[in-house]
């Protein structure tokens, strides 16, 4: 009996270094293997192999992320195990005293007092001990621990790096590929989410072409005609006052100076657009200033004079327009 | 527990503010400022074209203007009763397109345009084969030039006079032609009632000199002359066909004044316009009466306004009117003189048109 309880221990051992491997809770993992047999091969997510690269390399990741929280479990699950086996030891020790030593007895307790608060399994496990039989309690363990034994032989010839879904479980390695399938399904929605809020915000954005097109050309020629016009009034405008600051007061005097003696030629000389005009309202005066006021016979020999008051007449508004103009040049 | 002090206690300094000219120094016109800003949340193309407005209505405008959600549209008119600011730009989005309103700042009259398409300035520049940006281009408000606005509708005329008054009015007789950098055109379409929105920028070329020496008197580089046989060659050598192209006769002028080295005001020079962004297709939609408030004067699906055709062109007139006195009371005759002028300038456009 002693050398059973000895491979049970070193069983336990065995599966407290494996599980610093694994990182998984071992009665989760065995019952799982049981089940699993048949409904796994059933319910197989479905893998492509174009997916699989990418779940693998997400698989690497995952994985790697997990590496903290395993190394900080496994102490936790050495515990466990530790204590499962050590429950049943105090309770053989009542036949095989000699076995058990004084220091050992010290720590079991204090394992005890340690995980008794924390795992309710562990309890409920504790108290089937110490209710129902002993003896059959220890042949189904060892009965465990042969198959145990061939399980680990048999993982243990597998080299782990084979495989990067999932080292050794087959439940371990469909979780991941489930998580994964359902990660990449969520991505999906969401990439779709933010390519319609993408759309609606880029709605009536247009890229233009790299040519220019007639539309184009037409405005930029529009555009020049404007430009062309005012650089050329400007000209205009700027050519008498050649030389002179605008912003001091000494040439201000003889801009102004020169303006209104071109304000008074322009009043002076018949301006074609007048003429045009005093055409159609049929009146054409080709002598004297186009301005009716600086005509010699203004007020004089106007026989519209008279009723000036009761129709408006189309040539009187016409022939003010001009000066306003160059009346505005004036005294700008 | 006491609260800890702030460990680094600035000392208090006068904000100095800089005081831009509120009236041109010579001309003495008000010089209209603009704020170009945002309600509502914009996606990021959007707020992109936020900013290449503003960059566009420099230098009379808050470039760096900072808004919140919480901020309503009462906190920008009081802001821009301190800054002076006379004009709103505001762009907003619905499901359907992003919208501008260009509006007058306290009494409106506000102006809504649906954009149908746009295009920054990004693409603009990605679209070119070597896009200009000279470092002073938007240092000088830009020209603008209204074309096809001339069909006599009333709502047409208000468009042109608010966009006529969004920049400083140009005084032909003192303006300086190296400050005409940019033109902003607005073409109004008859037959799809849109409307352009184009921004160029201006470049002078002498006509009749080469490439090589042009870019010889711009660089004042030594130029590789490698592949010549004589020095006489670099000047009597034909260059590359693009510059053989004969320039166009109606886009030359007389420079008055000599304009950087090259355009000198005894040669002629071209005029060549290449596009800086932001691009816009633009429909007018609204006219409302005050700051994005106040009676519909103008709607262009018609549901509000049809009944009282007859009352609407009267009241339209009464807002040209306000429009004209809203605090210029001082300057009020000169500015319509100008008005004047430049409209007669894009009458005559439309004429040869």
């Amino acid at each position: 009996m002693a050398e059973e309880l000895q491979s049970v221990r070193e069983a336990g051992k065995m599966i407290a270094r494996k599980r610093k491997n694994m990182g998984h809770n071992k009665k989760g993992s065995k019952a799982k293997k049981k089940q699993k047999g048949v409904p796994f091969n059933e319910r197989r997510v479905k893998v492509d192999k174009k997916m699989k690269k990418l779940f693998e390399k997400r698989a690497r990741d995952y994985n790697s992320d997990n590496e903290d929280d395993e190394n900080e479990n496994d102490n936790n699950n050495d515990d466990d195990i530790d204590v499962d086996i050590r429950e049943r030891v105090p309770v053989n020790r009542g036949k095989f005293t000699s076995y058990g030593k004084k220091k050992e007895d010290d720590f079991e307790e204090e394992w005890v007092d340690d995980d008794g608060g924390e795992d309710g399994n562990e309890e409920i496990e504790v108290s089937e001990d110490e209710n129902g039989e002993i003896q059959p309690g220890i042949t189904r363990f060892i009965d465990g621990c042969r198959a145990f034994r061939l399980a680990f032989k048999k993982i243990l010839k597998k080299s782990a790096s084979d495989d990067i879904l999932g080292p050794v479980l087959s439940a371990h390695k469909k979780l991941v590929a489930e998580k994964l399938a359902e990660e990449e399904v969520e991505r999906k929605v969401k990439g779709e989410a933010k390519k319609e809020k993408h759309l609606i915000g880029e709605k009536g954005h247009v890229k233009p072409a790299n040519y220019l097109d007639s539309r184009e050309k037409f405005l930029i020629g529009v555009a020049t005609k404007g430009v062309v016009k005012l650089f050329n009034a400007v000209n205009k405008a700027q050519h008498a006052q050649k030389g002179l600051n605008p912003s001091r007061s000494k040439d201000e005097k003889v801009i102004k100076k020169r303006r209104r003696e071109v304000f008074f030629s322009e009043l002076g000389k018949t301006s074609s657009q007048t003429v045009v005009a005093g055409s159609k309202a049929g009146a054409p005066n080709d002598e004297g200033p186009s301005w009716a006021p600086l005509r010699d016979s203004y007020m004089l020999t106007n026989p519209k004079l008279k009723d000036w008051d009761k129709n408006a007449d189309t040539t009187a508004a016409d022939d003010v327009r001009v000066p306003a103009d160059s009346d505005s040049s004036d005294d700008e | 527990m006491a609260r800890f002090r702030n460990k680094k206690r600035k000392p208090f300094v006068k904000h100095i503010v800089k005081k831009q000219p509120t009236v041109d120094h010579v001309t003495g016109d008000k010089i209209p400022r603009s704020f170009v800003f945002a309600r509502g949340k914009l996606p990021g193309p959007l707020r992109r074209l936020q900013m290449d407005l503003r960059k566009l209505m420099n230098p009379y405008t808050a470039l760096k203007l900072k808004e919140k959600k919480r901020n309503s549209l009462k906190d920008f008119v009081t802001l821009a009763q301190d800054m002076r600011v006379t004009h709103f730009l505001i762009l907003s989005k619905t499901d359907s397109a992003p919208y501008l309103r260009v509006a007058k700042t306290m009494q409106g009259p506000t102006l809504t345009f649906k954009v149908h398409e746009y295009s920054l300035a990004t693409d603009i520049a990605q679209s070119q084969l070597r896009p200009r940006c000279p470092p002073d281009l938007f240092k000088t408000p830009p020209l603008i030039v209204l074309s096809g606005f001339g069909t006599g509708e009333e709502h047409l005329k208000l468009t042109t006079l608010i966009f006529q008054n969004i920049f400083p009015a140009i005084d032909i007789n003192t303006v300086k032609l190296s400050s005409c950098q940019r033109i902003v055109l607005l073409n109004y379409n008859k037959e799809t009632k849109l409307i352009d929105f184009r921004h160029y920028s201006i470049r002078l070329q002498p006509v009749g000199v080469s490439r090589r020496i042009r870019k010889f008197v711009q660089n004042h580089q030594v130029p590789n002359l490698r592949s010549l046989q004589d020095v006489s060659d670099f000047v009597t050598k034909a260059g590359y066909g693009s510059e053989s192209e004969p320039d166009d006769e109606a886009a030359t002028v007389n420079l008055s004044s000599d304009i950087g080295r090259v355009n000198r005001a005894s040669t002629k020079s071209a005029v060549k316009l290449q596009e800086i962004g932001p691009r816009m297709t633009l429909q007018l939609v609204k006219i409302e009466e005050g700051l994005c408030t106040g009676r519909v004067i103008f709607s262009e699906f018609g549901n509000t306004s049809a009944k009282k055709l007859g009352n609407e062109e009267e009241d339209e007139q009464e807002s040209e009117e306000e429009m004209d006195t809203d605090g210029q009371e001082n300057a009020a005759e000169e500015e319509q003189e100008i008005e004047d002028e430049e409209e007669q300038e894009i009458e005559e456009e439309l004429e040869e048109d």
